[in-house]
């Protein structure tokens, strides 16, 4: 027996209320966990944009075009070691509902820009650069539409029609690449850019923005200026932004997401403060003539003071680790269920860490008034109240 | 029973402040028990049993005048100083046997070793001990709020000696028992202080349970009317 | 005994004048009730905002033309020649030159600066002429005046002039390398267009080189909401590789890409009932606890075990209906009103309010009765089912 017993025993000594008690502060914890590891992810694209990648899209507007002959000029900026060009392709797969973020590049340029993020088979990488109607599908597309290397898919575009009138293309799977590290796009796809643009019907030699590598992240600035000067005053102008705040703006464009999730689990935290507060508040008093019996035996103030304090500890902690354990599991269930266009949920040691503050942090409010009265209680006036 | 004295209050007054009014409980109250001795004070309400079983258990400090405890002051310790000579020296039986719910018989017994340096083994050896000196060794595991009054009443003896006190103060020992039940509780105490050497000092206002003890004092508004009896 | 009706009553009444014991822990079960309403009431009201916002766009006389499958304005595109087709449709309202009613539009994407965050923001810009300014009817010029074909002049709806920096009247504004001037503010009575640009559909088409297409073509209707003539024309000429739609309908699909805010909402709100209810349940077991000899008093006199389960049921759907609201009147005085924009359908600002309407304070009280009622039902049972020998019992 120590004190930590006697703290254990009288935390459980109404089961009920026990139960009741870890069971909230189990929600909110559970809460905090998934609602701080979907921020996360929501802005994983910013925080793990490199360093070293700008994007260079149309002054006016990203969803405005550019002339292709960007592409080669740009590269003859100083500072830059690769450029890749995109086209927006608005795909979906078999119906307007299911969207398949779609990209029209050119193969001999994305790795070289992006090989850090992108993880593929050489060989395959190769095949697809030989194969003018090849695709390359991220692995969170093929695990949701059971797409195999091999397979012949049609892709419609909500945007684009075919000289033809239809607006399917057809495609050949050459590769399906992973994440090199996690929380990676795996939901994007990539088509050829020639086999697009000449087989679409609006004509013209458009790209719709450019990805760029610069040799160092301190010439950054200087590549920025370089390129948008080059192309200041015509009538297509760009505007070139580091990847990460490009990323940064668009997630903001969607409203402060952060600020209502944190409202949220701000909310849940409070309403566990009040209710284990008042609780563990009730629980010392209606223990006052134990404490008067505890002081009479010769257990110090401060001893008991601790103790009680160890008791809101350990309710925070014991439902605290409960709740993030099962947030964990509920996360990993989520990952693998299809239509999650998320990058993956991770419950990282810095969330962990702050939810470890938190509970300090609570196990200290709720406990501390009652410790402090626990401290203070005269043992005559304790053992009197029968 | 031996000469020494064990506890000695001297010239000891003792005063609340209710409101405007004063309201004196003792006034140059004098008193000594000897080692070995098994004390009864009697008195009726409002005398100051219960004021005195509080200085002497070293729960209230007299307002003047000097308590000695074994050749040592204790009516100038600090509070945290107090608890640690309480747990060293005294131990208490209450009216209502004040042992915690939530633990079984055993537990409650080990509880006051908990302020001691004993390592686990030591402690569960004394409170073996404990339990068989008050019969219950069969019970230990039992919750003690499944038990009878007497049996509660025991566990809470188990309690008092368990760390070996100097004084054992009981406040009541038999007001919630029936008069069977109250004889057993009265002859282990008997037996303690017989057989073991304990000193003990019981406040009642059973004039057949004061019969128990060797010598009763009797506490009329703050004074003493002694009455010396002999067994 | 008098009737069941007045013995429940009164063991009501006993509850309720007892509540200041048990102020604190009723406190505690109330706040966190009223919480749990708020945090719903809010996602509630942010999703009805967008979506009163954007159906008030949309009208039943009104009906919409896109490319197949583009899903968007912003995705369309319509040639010259297709406009000149469809227009000719059956059920196409005619003028009194015995033309057909219609507006063929654009919808382009610019930047422009959000007040509040001072972040970039996509704004729509639709390129449009008078007929489509009379095709709305609700438009309203209320400061300036209309741009004038064939010139660099735009128009700003007023949620654009509220949300985003840049855009009063008289101010020059660059998109790209083209500048145009603001020359007036429209309202059209609170709907998504207010959350746009307007300016001439020619001198856009020749700013943004889109040629003589356009993207999107409003028409009205003969008959309010029947399209059957122009999806029957768009059958049989395979040239018109369209999409015909009311107005209404358009735009509902494109609310709904906020269901996803409403039904996490509305997930978020019951977990965190779930906590709530956990400290219902405990106030009210306290609650039985503390009147145990009570309840058994009044048992032994000879009142019925039903007067106590629903004394103790009554207390707690007091308590949550207090707190349903508070919760209601703080979501109310914080957010109603609120205006804030979102990323729409269209990729595009959408500004809206949000809204508190009578049908979300049913929710909110819904709410707030379920964990009441739950919270009250096991501790209720536990009040009729107390032995009446506690009432004899002497001490604790």
């Amino acid at each position: 027996m120590s004190d930590l017993y006697l703290v254990y025993k009288n935390l459980t000594r109404k089961k009920l209320r026990f139960f009741l008690t870890f069971f909230a502060i189990f929600i909110a914890f559970l809460m905090f966990g998934a609602l701080t590891a979907f921020d996360s992810a929501l802005n994983a694209g910013v925080e793990l944009s490199a360093d070293n990648r700008l994007i260079s899209v149309n002054k006016i507007n990203f969803t405005q075009p550019l002339p292709i002959s960007y592409v080669r000029k740009v590269q003859t900026v100083e500072g830059i070691e690769a450029v890749a060009q995109f086209n927006w392709f608005g795909g979906y797969y078999k119906e307007p509902r299911q969207q398949v973020m779609t990209f029209a590049v050119d193969p001999a340029t994305l790795l070289a820009v992006y090989g850090d993020d992108i993880a593929i088979d050489e060989e395959r990488y190769d095949n697809w650069q030989k194969n003018q109607q090849g695709i390359l599908v991220g692995k969170a597309v093929a695990d949701l539409y059971g797409w195999k290397v091999g397979d012949r898919i049609p892709l419609h575009s909500n945007i684009f029609s075919k000289q033809d009138g239809s607006s399917s293309w057809a495609f050949d799977i050459e590769g399906i690449y992973t994440a090199k590290y996690p929380q990676a796009d795996t939901n994007s796809v990539y088509i050829h850019y020639k086999y697009f643009n000449e087989t679409q019907s609006f004509g013209g030699n458009f790209i719709g923005w450019m990805g760029i590598k610069t040799l160092d992240p301190k010439l950054n600035e200087q590549v920025i200026k370089a390129i948008d000067d080059m192309f200041a005053n015509t009538p297509f102008e760009t505007e070139t932004v580091p990847e990460k705040a490009f990323n940064q703006s668009f997630i903001a464009q969607l409203g402060n997401i952060g600020l209502i999730l944190s409202s949220v689990v701000f909310a849940s935290f409070f309403i566990i403060l009040v209710i284990v507060g008042f609780s563990m508040a009730l629980a010392i008093r209606e223990r006052t003539n134990e404490i008067g019996v505890m002081k009479t035996l010769g257990f110090s103030s401060l001893r008991i003071f601790k103790m009680v304090l160890m008791e809101s500890f350990m309710l925070i902690f014991l439902g605290g680790i409960a709740g993030l354990f099962t947030a964990t599991y509920f996360l990993g269930f989520l990952n693998n269920a299809p239509q999650f266009p998320l990058p993956d949920l991770i419950l990282s040691n810095d969330i962990i860490l702050k939810a470890v503050a938190i509970m300090v942090f609570l196990g200290l409010i709720t406990g501390i008034i009652p410790a402090v009265n626990a401290l203070r209680l005269n043992i005559i006036t304790a053992l009197s109240r029968r | 029973m031996t000469d020494k004295i064990l506890y000695d209050l001297r010239g000891v007054s003792k005063e609340f402040v209710k409101g405007k009014e004063k309201i004196t409980i003792f006034d140059n109250l004098n008193m000594s028990i000897k080692e070995g001795e098994f004390l009864a004070i009697m008195g009726p309400s409002g005398s100051g049993k219960t004021t005195l079983l509080n200085l002497l258990g070293g729960v209230d400090k007299p307002t003047s005048g000097e308590i000695w405890f074994n050749g040592s002051r204790v009516d100038n310790l600090s509070e945290s100083q107090l608890a640690k000579w309480r747990a060293g020296n005294i131990g208490f039986i209450f009216q209502f046997y004040n042992l915690m719910p939530m633990l079984n018989a055993e537990r409650n017994v080990e509880l006051p070793l908990l302020l001691t340096n004993l390592s686990s083994k030591q402690r569960k050896e004394r409170v073996a001990a404990a339990m068989e000196l008050v019969g219950l060794s069969d019970r230990a595991k039992h919750m003690t709020s499944e038990m009878s009054g007497g049996q509660q009443q025991r566990v809470a003896i188990a309690r008092a000696i368990v760390s070996d006190p100097k004084l054992i103060l009981c406040d009541e020992p038999t007001g919630d028992l029936d008069r069977k039940t109250a004889d057993e509780i009265l002859s282990m105490l008997q037996l303690l202080n017989r057989d073991f050497g304990k000193t003990i000092l019981m406040v009642t206002h059973d004039p057949s349970a004061a019969t128990y003890a060797k010598r009763t004092l009797h506490l009329d508004k703050g004074e003493f009317v002694e009455k010396e009896l002999t067994t | 005994m008098s009737s069941i009706f007045s013995q429940i009553f009164t063991v009501i009444m006993m509850n309720i004048r007892s509540l200041p014991k048990r102020l604190w822990m009723s406190f505690a079960a109330t706040l966190a009730i009223s919480v749990v309403v708020a945090v719903l009431l809010s996602f509630l009201s942010m999703s009805n905002g967008f979506k009163k916002t954007l159906e008030s766009a949309g009208s039943d006389k009104t009906a919409i033309v896109t490319r197949s499958g583009s899903k968007s304005e912003l995705n369309s595109v319509l040639s010259n020649d297709v406009v000149n087709i469809i227009t000719t449709a059956p059920g196409i309202a005619k003028n009194a030159d015995g033309k057909p009613i219609y507006s063929a539009e654009l919808y382009v994407v610019v930047d422009g600066i959000k007040r509040t965050t001072q972040t970039k923001a996509n704004l729509p810009m639709r390129g449009i002429a008078k007929a489509g300014v009379d095709l709305r009817g609700n438009v309203k010029i209320i400061e300036g005046r209309m741009f004038e074909p064939g010139r660099n002049e735009i128009i700003v709806g007023t949620a654009i002039l509220r949300e985003f920096s840049g855009f009063d009247l008289g101010t020059t504004v660059k998109f790209g390398k083209s500048e145009w001037t603001v020359v007036g503010i429209f309202s059209t009575g609170g709907s998504a267009f207010e959350s746009e640009l307007w300016a001439d559909a020619r001198t856009l088409q020749s700013q943004f080189r889109r040629g003589n297409s356009f993207q999107t073509i409003r028409v009205l209707l003969e008959e309010p909401g029947n399209i059957e003539g122009m999806l029957e024309a768009v059958k049989q000429d395979p040239r018109l590789i369209l999409d015909v739609q009311t107005e209404i309908d358009y735009f509902k699909e494109q609310g709904e890409a906020l269901n996803g805010m409403v039904n996490l909402g509305w997930i978020l709100s019951i977990v965190m009932s779930l906590g709530a209810l956990a400290g219902a349940l405990n106030t009210m077991y306290t609650s039985v606890a503390d009147r145990e000899r009570e309840i058994a008093t009044l048992r032994a006199i000879g009142f019925s075990n039903i007067s106590a389960f629903f004394g103790t049921l009554t207390e707690s759907l007091i308590l949550s209906v207090i707190g349903g609201v508070v919760g209601t009147l703080a979501a109310y005085i914080f957010m109603d009103g609120l205006t804030t924009s979102t990323l729409g359908g269209n990729f595009t600002q959408v500004v809206f309010s949000f809204h508190m309407s009578a049908d979300l304070f049913k929710s909110g009280i819904i709410l707030a009765l379920a964990i009441g009622l739950i919270g009250g039902f096991f501790p209720a049972l536990r009040a009729a089912r107390l032995p009446v020998v506690l009432a004899f019992r002497g001490g604790a």
